[in-house]
């Protein structure tokens, strides 16, 4: 398990990461997601020991990583958001190289430098200078360095940019497979590649936690359950008129006229939509229009994300307050400067 | 410290690096060589020591020993494997001196290609051996306070090619630092003056290029040694915790 308790981060003045709290637990994927420079990459750099932390404290498996940090990172497999590559390596050396950092040595180092070639498929390439790989190649190549020794944490920072919708697949279906024997910390600002993958979602923007949950719970505050999708093939008029006469049905608010003689009618309900479904196709049935889709209103990913990250955070101390209001007065040169830097 | 000890050394010897700068440094030696025993009179043809050669190459040698560890951390940062180094289980410390002992060992093979010279003067002369262990003794630790400097230069800039300048230049600063303290305007400041050149490496360094190994000139070099390297590791966990 990996604890983190009100890390912090200050890039001088500017504060990248605000007091955020949350826990790994064991054999689970958890989705690290937000927008540009919301201090995802931060806050992965602090876990996996590469930066220290202003304040606050992370534990991997009971073991304070500022405090040993050499004990800590046994246990971490970490990819950052640029793949750590020497250009002037080959493949197989590169590993070999990392494979000794992690002190696995004999006969389990070449095992093990098999295993994470076969498994992120760049054994094709293993005699190749890095400098001479494509980016998904490098990419592949610096998850596998990440995976030697088996870590039990693994920290991977946007591990599908920049890979082609096959190997995107792929490398989810690997973390996903990754998950029967480790933790996967994943960050992304996909949404639908975190929901594809993760069984909870932390959501950080502008360095707060804006919410964390799985990703059925955070949609549904909101899902609006009163609205129905229903497309019928057949005539326009009968079925409008089948469906604005069904009990439940308050008005149909749009029809959008398909082609090939198939409608599709956004229904405004009364209820809640699982009840009225049912009856709604019963009465179809009845008068022969044939339904081809109905379905409950589903909220647009996107805009889960969207209204997540820009809802307001609670200030719980007088001292939140100050401090957002001195960073605010920063002028904006200042500002644009430290995101440079950050970049 | 072992992986990053090979790894630096693949990355000296799978290249034409480490034989280019040898090569080069051998022909400055060659040069320095020849101009040794171009001025030499009959008398002095009987026994060769070396020491002049030794003392006069250095001036060449701080053009190459800042090429030779400019890649040291710089490289690192600029390629983003730094970060590989920092969250493997391997402490700073001994990355530093990993890298430490890599630049070492060509430095080491840079010297060794320069006995040819003694052999072969010894087959057709007589070389004071004494001399000429001193004299090895002294280039090696004074080198190897110049690589920990040159690392030390390394680790604070992002570029190999800025790191290679700047350590030119503060090299060349300890080079003539004793040459500085004997200016007649430091002497009017006879402290000061006396502080300088008890920090100038290059009297010390004369002293094993004459034959002399005194406890005192290796305790100095084994000293700012371990001040380099120690600085080297501060200043790269100070940029970790400044970084942004």
């Amino acid at each position: 398990m990996i604890t983190i308790e009100n890390l912090t981060k200050f890039y001088g003045k500017n504060r990248a990461v605000n007091d955020i709290s949350f826990t790994i637990k064991d054999n689970e994927i958890l989705g690290f997601l937000g927008p540009n420079g919301a201090g995802k990459s931060t806050t992965m750099n602090m876990i996996a020991g590469y930066l220290p932390m202003s304040d606050g404290k992370v534990t991997i498996n009971g073991v304070d990583i500022a405090a040993e940090p050499v004990k800590a990172k046994m246990d971490i497999g970490y990819l950052p958001e640029i793949p750590p590559v020497y250009p002037d390596m080959k493949v197989k050396e590169y590993l070999d190289f990392c494979a000794g950092l992690k002190s696995i040595k004999g006969k389990k180092k070449k095992d093990e430098i098999e295993r994470v070639m076969t498994l992120l498929k760049v054994k094709d390439v293993q005699n190749k200078l890095i400098r001479n790989l494509s980016k998904g190649y490098k990419q592949r190549v610096g998850f596998a360095q990440a995976l030697l020794g088996n870590p039990k944490f693994l920290i991977l920072d946007e591990p599908t940019v920049g890979l082609d919708p096959n190997q995107v697949v792929e490398v989810r279906n690997i973390i996903k497979d990754l998950k029967k024997e480790h933790s996967v910390i994943f960050s992304s600002h996909i949404l639908s590649e975190v929901s594809a993958v993760c069984d909870r979602v932390v959501i950080i923007n502008k360095g707060d936690i804006r919410a964390i949950d799985t990703i059925e719970n955070l949609e549904k505050p909101l899902r609006d359950t009163r609205i129905l999708h229903v497309k019928v093939a057949g005539s326009k008029a009968t079925a409008a008129a089948v469906i604005g006469v069904t009990k439940g049905v308050k008005e149909i608010t749009e029809v959008v006229d398909e082609g090939n003689n198939i409608t599709s009618f956004t229904v405004q309900l009364d209820g809640d939509a699982d009840e009225i479904r049912d009856t709604l196709i019963a009465e179809c049935l009845k008068n022969q229009v044939s339904i081809l889709e109905i379905y409950a209103d589903k909220p647009d990913l996107e805009k889960v994300f969207v209204e997540l990250i820009n809802r307001p955070v609670k200030k719980t101390s007088l001292k939140d307050l100050m401090d957002e209001y001195i960073t605010e007065e920063k002028s904006d040169d200042d500002k644009a400067e430290e995101e440079k830097e950050e970049d | 410290m072992f992986p990053i000890y090979k790894k630096e050394l693949q990355s000296f010897f799978y290249t034409p690096f480490a034989y280019a700068i040898t090569a080069l440094f051998m022909l400055v030696f060659s040069y320095t060589f020849a101009t040794a025993i171009a001025g030499m009179t009959s008398s002095d043809t009987l026994m060769f020591s070396f020491t002049e050669v030794f003392y006069n190459v250095t001036i060449y040698f701080i053009f190459l020993i800042p090429i030779l560890t400019m890649r040291t951390f710089a490289d690192e940062r600029k390629f983003g494997t730094e970060v590989l180094l920092m969250t493997s289980p391997v402490s700073v410390l001994k990355i530093v001196i990993g890298k430490f002992l890599a630049n070492m060992t060509v430095f080491i093979f840079m010297l060794a290609g320069t006995l040819v010279f003694p052999i072969i003067t010894a087959i057709n002369g007589e070389v004071v051996i004494s001399q000429l262990i001193c004299a090895y003794i002294g280039i090696f630790s004074w080198g190897a306070m110049f690589i920990a400097l040159g690392m030390l230069i390394s680790s604070f800039v992002e570029s190999s090619i800025l790191a290679a300048i700047i350590g030119e230049l503060v090299m060349f600063g300890v080079l003539f630092l004793d040459d500085f303290s004997n200016t007649s305007f430091i002497s009017n400041y006879p402290k000061l003056q006396s502080a300088l050149y008890s920090f100038a490496a290059q009297p010390r360094f004369a002293y094993f290029s004459q034959g002399f190994v005194r406890l005192s000139d290796l305790v100095f070099f084994g000293s700012a040694i371990i001040v380099f390297l120690a600085w080297t590791y501060i200043s790269i966990e100070k940029r970790r915790w400044n970084r942004g």
